[in-house]
């Protein structure tokens, strides 16, 4: 099987159990959306998943090849790239040179290639008016689609976006939701973590809650919005207002 | 980033690179010639630690072991078991960079100050070994704090000018290679944020221990060749921590993880030393000092980084 599966994850720090016997898998050309309230685990389990992390316990599969407790790199030229939620951007570089490190690097092209598929990536995500800007003078939705466009370059089929749309406002929200349907439309699978719900709504397949490092629910996402526990843990109340994109 | 810039300075370098190469025949005084070498040499060792420092942030605190080891294979290599100075040189290097992967391996796995410290202790922990290792086993190896006094060579200083030469151009070009390839844009990404680097694919262990093995590498030539120049050799000399400081200072002055940097800042302090060292032969050190301290005040970036950032210009 192509994709992401994640088999019983725990990771603890001491005594404290922040990703507790997580399992979901991640099909080919999904988008799988992953809620729940500040502390639940989310970026933990990004980073397990990844590589930054060596999970307690657990086992994570990656087009049927198990990758626990690889190098992030090794993981990355395997075709998974994450976006952080806290923006790192290689500062004194150009956007371009950004972009280009994930190309080189990640997707391991000889330069001519890789800024050509540079060139590629930075029109996907919209950036080619910044390409020869420093990167941390250009602003924040721009640096956010840079994170995009660095994961997006290193040739990851499977990419996490950390909170990839924190600090943009509705209008822009919108622009990144569609440049991530573009992206998944081109054949990529991606887990979103956004508190924002309009746009988990409006782009998951399916979506998963988490709750004190445990998977609270999982399904469609009107489904996840109406489940009690995540309404109690998270939500607070019903959204039955709430419009689905 | 191929601007037309870089490639302007590429050619002027090579130009600068090539004319350097009939200095010897031109230099009737051979102070000048001497001091010409010096500032050729400091260029070369500035730009040693800039691979590693400069280009990565890792901040190298012990450079000098590897100038020293080289010093100490050099010595060795040719009085106790006679080999010739070329050769000789070569095993320098090559033995440096070995020692260099065996430490690298554990020190680069430590980050910011403790990378600094492991760095500078090792160095201090060589020249012990150095100093003691023969009164400690009985045996007549390192000869301690005797040193060790090489074959006289019987050169003049032009030959050395032509051993210094061709190494300082090849840290160079290694310099202009790291601007210009995947290796480079590896480097510098680990500088920036290193797990942001790591998960765009980067190796950044790997990639950080070649450029420590080059470093070290490059640093045991210019250690053999300096042993060969002066021939006599001791622990206290050869690994003496001034040395390290004086890169640091050099790069720093120049400009960090900059192409001009190491050129500029070794050029300028040389010869600033030269100068004052011999008008003020009490007060130059002090006079040096605080002109290292204003142009840091002023220039926190180095002349290099400074007027990169100043101007907004794009170049190496």
């Amino acid at each position: 099987m192509t994709g992401l599966k994640c088999d019983k994850i725990s990771m603890k720090f001491g005594a404290l159990s922040a990703v507790q016997m997580v399992s979901f898998s991640l099909n080919p050309g999904e988008i799988l959306g992953m809620i729940g309230p500040n502390g639940a685990g989310k970026t933990t389990l990004f980073n397990c998943i990844i590589g930054i992390l060596k999970p307690t316990s657990g086992k994570i599969y990656l087009n049927d090849a198990d990758v626990t407790g690889m190098k992030p790199h090794k993981i990355c030229r395997m075709g998974m790239a994450k976006t952080s939620q806290i923006m790192q951007p290689f500062m004194t570089m150009t956007v371009f040179e950004n972009v280009l490190v994930g190309a080189l690097h990640g997707a391991q092209l000889k330069m001519g290639q890789a800024r050509r598929e540079t060139e590629k990536v930075m029109e996907l995500v919209q950036l080619t008016e910044h390409a020869d800007k420093l990167s941390n003078s250009i602003p924040v939705p721009a640096r956010r689609r840079l994170e995009l466009a660095r994961a997006l370059a290193s040739g990851a089929n499977i990419l996490l976006l950390d909170e990839n749309m924190a600090g943009l406002n509705p209008h822009e929200i919108d622009e990144a939701l569609k440049i991530l349907k573009k992206i998944r439309d081109s054949g990529k699978s991606l887990i979103v973590v956004e508190h924002i719900m309009r746009a988990v709504m409006g782009i998951s397949d399916r979506i998963i809650a988490l709750n004190y490092g445990a998977k609270i629910a999982e399904g469609f996402p009107e489904e996840v919005v109406n489940n009690e526990a995540v309404i109690k843990a998270y939500l607070g109340e019903k959204l039955s207002s709430l419009k689905v994109a | 980033m191929n601007s037309k810039a870089d490639r302007i300075i590429l050619i002027l370098f090579l130009l600068v690179s090539a004319g350097l190469f009939f200095v010897p025949g031109f230099v009737e005084s051979e102070y000048v010639l001497r001091l010409i070498t010096m500032v050729i040499f400091w260029v070369g060792i500035a730009g040693c630690w800039n691979i590693m420092s400069g280009y990565t942030g890792y901040i190298d605190f012990g450079p000098v072991v590897y100038f020293g080891i080289g010093s100490y294979v050099n010595a060795i290599a040719m009085t106790k078991y006679s080999l010739a100075f070329f050769p000789s040189l070569f095993l320098s290097g090559v033995l440096s960079a070995v020692v260099a992967l065996i430490i690298g391996i554990p020190t680069l796995r430590l980050k910011g100050a403790y990378f600094a410290i492991a760095t500078f202790a090792f160095a201090e922990a060589m020249k012990q070994i150095t100093l003691e290792f023969d009164r400690t086993f009985k045996v007549s190896f390192f000869q301690g704090s005797d040193g060790i006094t090489l074959p006289i060579s019987g050169y003049d200083n032009a030959f050395f000018f032509y051993c210094i030469l061709p190494v300082t151009f090849l840290v160079m070009l290694t310099h202009y290679f790291i601007e210009h390839s995947k290796f480079g844009y590896g480097l510098k990404a680990i500088k920036e944020a290193e797990i942001g680097a790591e998960i765009s694919g980067v190796n950044t262990t790997a990639i950080k221990l070649r450029a420590y093995i080059t470093s070290a590498f490059f640093l045991g030539l210019f250690g053999a060749i300096e042993a060969y120049w002066i021939t006599y050799i001791t622990p206290s000399e050869v690994f003496n921590v001034q040395k390290t400081v004086q890169m640091v200072i050099m790069t720093l002055l120049g400009g960090m993880g900059t192409f001009l940097g190491p050129i500029v800042g070794a050029t300028f302090l040389t010869l600033l030393s030269e100068s004052l060292g011999t008008r003020f032969v009490e007060y130059y050190l002090i006079m040096i000092g605080a002109i290292i301290i204003v142009a840091i005040l002023i220039m926190p970036s180095g002349i290099i980084g400074t007027l990169k950032i100043r101007k907004r210009l794009r170049f190496i």
